[in-house]
């Protein structure tokens, strides 16, 4: 039987089939329009401009490898003119960011780019592993992914660097979708559906190149491309593995492979179908029409950069519990002759109980909330006191005793 | 609201075999706990009513929703249609709203409502998995049982008479397909033109949604009530987000008035006219499409689909209602292809509805209000185009396949993004019935 040849080129053998359609492509037309689709994906939203510096968060995983590597080619293909910086963040996890910020510091010299490390100790006084050993493993990915959110923008912050990149794909971005669905938080559903996070009140913007390119095909780009990433995920979230999400996203996928664009497609629309959303298709904060909304970064995606926004099994009993009890007190008062606006009532009181994120209890969550800065690090925050400062008080208050 | 006295009650409780620790009912204090409900121990009893009262309470709510607008129209009396798919939900609805009717008869008063009943029979589709006749005998059994309601039964290629579906959305403008006209061409169009069980499952739901409706119209029902549970409504909001109908989910979800469209054509009976030329006349030429709108309830939509499952089994007497109604309670969602309910399926046979089945049976084991919270939560979405109590008026158009409303800002915005050059977009656009984003995924692959 003579092998089927690429579906683009028509003359090499396919060696690929596509993830996200199924198409059959040789090696190099693969390449070049998984190259061509970020590409329009940056030109179409208007990510950067022409000299603008941005720091890709770099993990030394495939994401934000690829990422890095994509950027560099489209970067001297396009001409975009982008000055480009690998910024690495590290968490103080001993035995995982040994081996991944080496890799980070191979892919400087491979992509001749220049390597900026920010630790936690430096930023929070606190590593990984001291917060481990205090709080233990149970939700520490929290502290995790709120140190490590403000750890970018202050590591950019730093290089006086106004724009972070980040490797979020269609897989993450979909994930997120499901999973506040699943919560019931439409505001943060809103928010995670953007490309460009961050708004005119902070000094950083976020942006996701990569959201519309699966997982598989970057493990494929990584893998084609002989890019050199590091693939040990963080020992410090199994919990996090079991995310109900995740493996929904998974068995969708096998099912229908558009499943995923499709998710991310439906997140978009449902974005401006939240009450109090602009109607339009802007999130709110853009003038031009035709660039990208934007969406207010802040706790955005939950958990930790790679595996973000996992939903842990104790996150969903502690959502379970509380719902309960909201649907106990909501059966005391049942009035039988105003049931149309009871019902009213009751999901008013339900959407106060939504919010299950410690320093987020006043949140209503289809209301957007008033932006503020931190009054400790000034960080953009609608409390008074950001997250992440929140957090380091509550360690900070039991560092003595662990340490006697 | 009226809460009617079970017939059965005393009997169910007396009949379940009594555990080792008797503990009493935390709501009567009377009765022995005999089930987890909502983490409380209740009796069979104070369960029946509760079940009874969640769904009557809604039955209320459609009451008044409807003697509301129809001025003058309060003495007429309600007619609804319910959609039943010889599952376990719309059973009981049919069950709960018999009863409902028997204990106002009971009272005095006048039956509270008129029901007529309708099956969309898709046995046809899959005629290995279902011999031929059983669906008119588990009918039958209905028919016996609940000897008040008119049951009716349709079969899934009446929807080809329909105007509601545009059928030139459904035919390649290239090809000359005619347009399907009895069960074989049913057969072939889903076999032959749709490529994937998802897409499978997805239109035969849109088919049985248009057949729902347009006999609620023929039949000039007040209502179209449909036994989609809790469970189900989460299933659907995750489901079509899944599908890439997140933009339709408000109509969805919801209850209140959705539109209904008609494609009338020049030769109404040979749509295959207007496809002939699809590109070079403009919209509207051959097709005048005319809107009204109908409503559409879920009455047990704040119930958990197990919570049914346990009041068709083991409750309501012997033999259940499950057996005596021949109802099968499936692990999956297989009461439209009628599969055997195997263990192991492989992923490539399974729709996203059956996957979206198997996830929330799990979750709604250990966290059924998180499950109730999903629904809740889709229903605060708005409805962006059309208005909640208007129909939508012309000012935008809708979908030839789903009749939800077409998302044109959302449709260009993801042109741009994802620089989707689709060769049939020109087709879409023109004359020939345009879709929506869902319905393309569905139909075209």
């Amino acid at each position: 039987m003579a092998p089927a040849l690429c579906a683009i080129c028509k003359t090499e053998r396919a060696l690929i089939k596509r993830p996200k359609n199924h198409a059959k492509l040789c090696k190099g037309c693969f390449i070049t329009i998984f190259e061509d689709e970020v590409h329009h994906t940056i030109t179409s939203s208007q990510l950067f401009y022409p000299g603008e510096k941005v720091a890709i968060g770099a993990s030394g995983g495939k994401d934000s490898t690829v990422l890095a590597s994509v950027l560099k080619t489209l970067n001297e293909r396009h001409n975009y003119g982008l000055d480009l910086i690998l910024l690495s963040i590290d968490e103080g996890i001993k035995g995982y960011r040994d081996d991944s910020l080496e890799t980070v510091k191979r892919n400087a010299v491979q992509y001749e780019m220049p390597l900026k490390v920010v630790g936690y100790d430096e930023l929070y006084g606190w590593t990984m592993d001291q917060v481990v050993e205090t709080i233990g493993k149970k939700g520490n990915c929290t502290y995790c992914g709120v140190f490590r959110r403000q750890a970018l923008d202050r590591g950019a912050k730093m290089l006086e660097i106004k724009h972070v990149v980040t490797g979020h794909n269609a897989d993450d971005v979909a994930e997120t979708i499901l999973m506040n669905l699943l919560r019931g938080d439409l505001a943060r559903l809103s928010r995670s559906t953007s490309i460009v996070t961050g708004d005119s009140r902070s000094d950083v913007k976020r942006s996701k190149p990569l959201k519309y390119a699966y997982e598989k095909e970057i493990v494929l780009y990584a893998h084609h491309k002989k890019l050199d990433y590091f693939s040990t995920e963080c020992i410090y979230s199994p919990e996090a593995f079991r995310g109900s999400a995740r493996s929904l996203i998974k068995q969708l996928e096998r099912v229908r492979p558009s499943a995923i664009l499709d998710i991310v497609r439906s997140g978009e629309d449902m974005a401006r179908l939240v009450p109090g959303e602009s109607s339009s298709s802007c999130g709110g904060g853009c003038k031009d029409k035709k660039t990208a909304p934007v969406a207010r970064v802040e706790d955005d995606i939950g958990g930790c950069g790679s595996q973000n926004g996992r939903t842990p099994g104790g996150e969903m009993a502690a959502m379970e519990t509380q719902l309960r009890e909201n649907e106990a007190s909501e059966g005391l008062e049942i009035d039988v002759s105003k049931n149309i606006s009871q019902k009213e009532d009751s999901e008013n009181k339900n959407e106060r109980a939504v919010p299950i994120r410690t320093g987020n209890k006043n949140a209503k969550p289809v209301n957007r909330q008033v932006l503020g800065n931190c009054k400790r690090c000034g960080y953009m925050s609608s409390q008074d006191i950001c997250q992440a400062c929140m957090l380091l008080e509550g360690l900070n208050k039991n560092r003595p005793q662990i340490q006697i | 609201m009226q809460q009617p006295d079970t017939p059965s009650s005393g009997v169910a409780s007396g009949g379940a075999a009594p555990p080792a620790p008797a503990s009493l009912c935390v709501k009567c204090h009377l009765h022995e706990a005999t089930l987890d409900s909502r983490s409380q121990r209740v009796c069979s009893d104070c369960f029946t009513k509760f079940i009874s009262a969640k769904c009557i309470k809604q039955v209320g709510i459609i009451g008044k929703d409807i003697r509301n607008p129809g001025t003058g129209a309060a003495s007429q009396k309600k007619k609804y249609l319910l959609g039943l798919s010889l599952g376990v939900s719309s059973s009981v609805l049919v069950h709960l709203l018999n009863e409902n009717v028997e204990y106002q008869l009971a009272k005095g008063r006048n039956a509270p409502f008129d029901l007529v009943i309708v099956h969309v029979d898709s046995s046809g589709l899959y005629p290995s998995s279902s011999s031929p006749g059983s669906v008119q005998e588990t009918l039958e059994g209905y028919r016996k049982r609940y000897p008040r309601f008119e049951f009716r039964l349709v079969p899934l290629s009446a929807v080809l008479d329909l105007d509601t579906v545009d059928w030139r959305t459904l035919i390649l403008p290239s090809s000359a397909v005619t347009p399907p006209e009895n069960e074989q061409q049913l057969h072939a169009l889903f076999f032959d033109r749709l490529s994937s069980p998802t897409s499978r499952a997805d239109i035969l739901r849109l088919f049985t949604r248009h057949l729902l409706i347009s006999s609620a119209r023929t039949e000039s029902c007040h209502a179209l009530l449909l036994g989609h549970t809790t469970t189900a409504l989460a299933e659907l909001t995750l489901a079509e987000t899944a599908k890439g109908r997140g933009f339709s989910l408000p109509w969805q979800v919801n209850d209140g008035p959705v539109a209904v469209v008609s494609h009338s054509t020049a030769v109404p009976t040979e749509p295959i006219t207007t496809t002939t030329t699809p590109t070079s006349q403009s919209s509207n030429a051959t097709t005048t499409t005319t809107e009204s709108q109908i409503q559409v309830y879920h009455p047990l939509r704040d119930l958990l689909r197990k919570e049914l499952v346990i009041y068709a089994t083991e409750l309501m007497g012997t033999p259940s209602l499950a057996s005596d109604l021949n109802i099968m309670i499936p692990n999956h969602p297989s009461s439209a292809t009628q599969q055997a309910a195997a263990a192991v399926v492989s992923h490539k046979d399974l729709s996203i509805e059956e996957v979206m089945f198997r996830y929330f049976a799990e979750v709604e084991e250990n966290y059924p209000s998180v499950v109730a919270n999903v629904a809740r939560t889709t229903g605060k979405l708005v409805r962006l185009l059309g208005g909640d109590s208007e129909p939508a008026t012309g000012s935008h158009s809708s979908c030839g396949m789903c009749t939800m409303p077409l998302d044109e800002q959302g449709d260009e915005r993801w042109r741009g993004e994802l620089g989707d050059e689709d060769v049939e977009d020109d087709m879409t656009r023109s004359s020939a019935g345009r879709i929506c984003y869902g319905c393309e995924r569905s139909i075209r692959g």
